[in-house]
């Protein structure tokens, strides 16, 4: 079956759109490209403007915020709650430490070694989402004295959901599949067979690499890998998963993990908590009864759940 | 004062039942009423611990440009109703990596 699909780039990273109905590209794309705008809007840590710059510059003070900033906020804690903190979007200082504060593009072209700073990390467990104080009713959020939040993790994914959700609604039929760096997001009636999936541990390996193929015919799909979104300071190599346990970028087992779950957001809390549990990961992903891939930092493959047989198949 | 005849008194024990019956249905509605306004109104905690946090655990659905879209907010992480299969049929590949 021919699937319609418009690619460009957006929040640092790439974002490919799919539909089934190849006259309804234009309006998916558009309606991707609002929901995009608004939550760049909402929650970009980079834009001084932003809805999350100005309540992170606000901590300690009830905040009335937007529709999308509390959805977010909300999908953050949820995402906490449910891996007892592994996924907690109070790493936001931890993570501007290390050195990610400013678009990833500009982070990976500076390498703070070549000045001669010495870089000495101390393990400190981040403030925690309990502190967090959001009323969804009255729209208020207020954070404890020194929290920055970071909805980079659950953010991603949630509007993947969002742009799938609102493209469809565009289009008024058939199916489309949003790609947001890899985060993956499908709504409405898949084509025949379901959308063809190529699982790696870089997003922009192209769709026809080697690596293993699946089918997937709604909900999510999400990839958590350490390999990828990786800077140096001072020497020290770091990546874009924290361990809220230490503040650290994690240094467990798996270097990536894939899910497939009911949303793209719960797939991307699964995979990230995964990352994040280290070798506690394969118990925990089983309980959940969630589909998943868990490649080794050796490069040994695990399959969890009803993940079906590795294949590789050319697309 | 003159003596109720019995059809009199047959009477007055009606009206007393009728007024106990309703005066029993009137107290039940109005607890069951009071009891769904204090629900409605006291979101309750969401755990045991110590955190003031208040939250929803219901389908959220957020506007946004215009569009409405559903989040879920379940209490679980949730599955897909159909496993995947491998990737001999379908159509459309896309990457799922890290980015």
């Amino acid at each position: 079956m021919a699937v319609a699909v418009k690619s460009w780039k957006a929040l640092g990273t790439s974002v490919h759109v799919l539909s089934t109905h190849d006259d309804g590209l234009e309006a998916a794309t558009t309606a991707v490209r609002d929901v995009l705008e608004d939550v760049d809007e909402a929650y970009s840590r980079f834009r001084e403007d932003s809805e999350l710059t100005r309540l992170n510059a606000n901590a300690g003070r009830t905040i009335r915020i937007s529709p999308l900033l509390a959805t977010a906020i909300d999908a953050a804690l949820r995402a906490a709650r449910l891996t007892d903190g592994a996924v907690d979007p109070t790493i936001g200082r931890a993570i501007r430490v290390a050195g990610y504060d400013d678009d990833f593009s500009r982070i990976a072209a500076e390498d703070f070694s070549e000045r001669g700073r010495e870089m000495k990390l101390h393990a400190w467990r981040v403030p925690g989402w309990q502190g967090i104080r959001l009323d969804r009713r009255l729209r208020t959020v207020c954070l404890p004295h020194g929290v920055e939040l970071d909805l980079g993790s659950t953010g991603k994914a949630l509007a993947a959901d969002l742009a799938a959700a609102a493209a469809l609604a565009a289009v008024g039929g058939g199916g489309v599949l949003v790609s947001l760096g890899g985060d993956i997001a499908i709504a409405g009636e898949p084509p025949p067979g379901g959308w063809r999936i190529l699982v790696a541990e870089d997003s922009r390996v192209k769709p026809d690499g080697d690596g293993d193929v699946i089918c997937v015919p709604s909900g999510g799909v999400a990839t958590s890998s350490t390999t990828v979104r990786r800077w140096s300071r001072g020497g020290v190599v770091f990546h874009h998963i924290i361990d809220p346990q230490t503040s650290l970028p994690t240094s467990g087992p798996f270097r990536t993990v894939t899910v497939v779950a009911a949303t793209c957001l719960d797939a991307n809390i699964a995979s990230t908590a995964a990352i994040v549990r280290g070798e506690a990961a394969i118990d925990w992903l089983t309980s959940c009864r969630l589909p998943a891939r868990l490649v080794e930092n050796d490069g040994t493959i695990h399959y969890i759940g009803p993940w079906p047989d590795p294949t590789s198949v050319a697309a | 004062m003159d003596s109720l005849t019995p059809t009199q008194r047959d009477r007055g024990l009606d009206r007393l039942r009728r007024l106990t019956y309703w005066a029993t249905a009137g107290g039940l509605i109005a607890v069951v009423g009071v009891g769904i306004a204090a629900a409605a109104s006291y979101a309750g905690k969401a755990s045991s611990t110590a955190t003031a946090q208040t939250t929803t655990t219901t389908t959220d659905t957020t506007t946004s440009s215009g569009s409405t879209s559903s989040t879920s907010s379940s209490s679980s992480l949730q599955s897909t109703p159909q496993a995947p299969t491998t990737g001999s049929s379908g159509s459309g590949t896309v990457t799922s990596g890290g980015s």
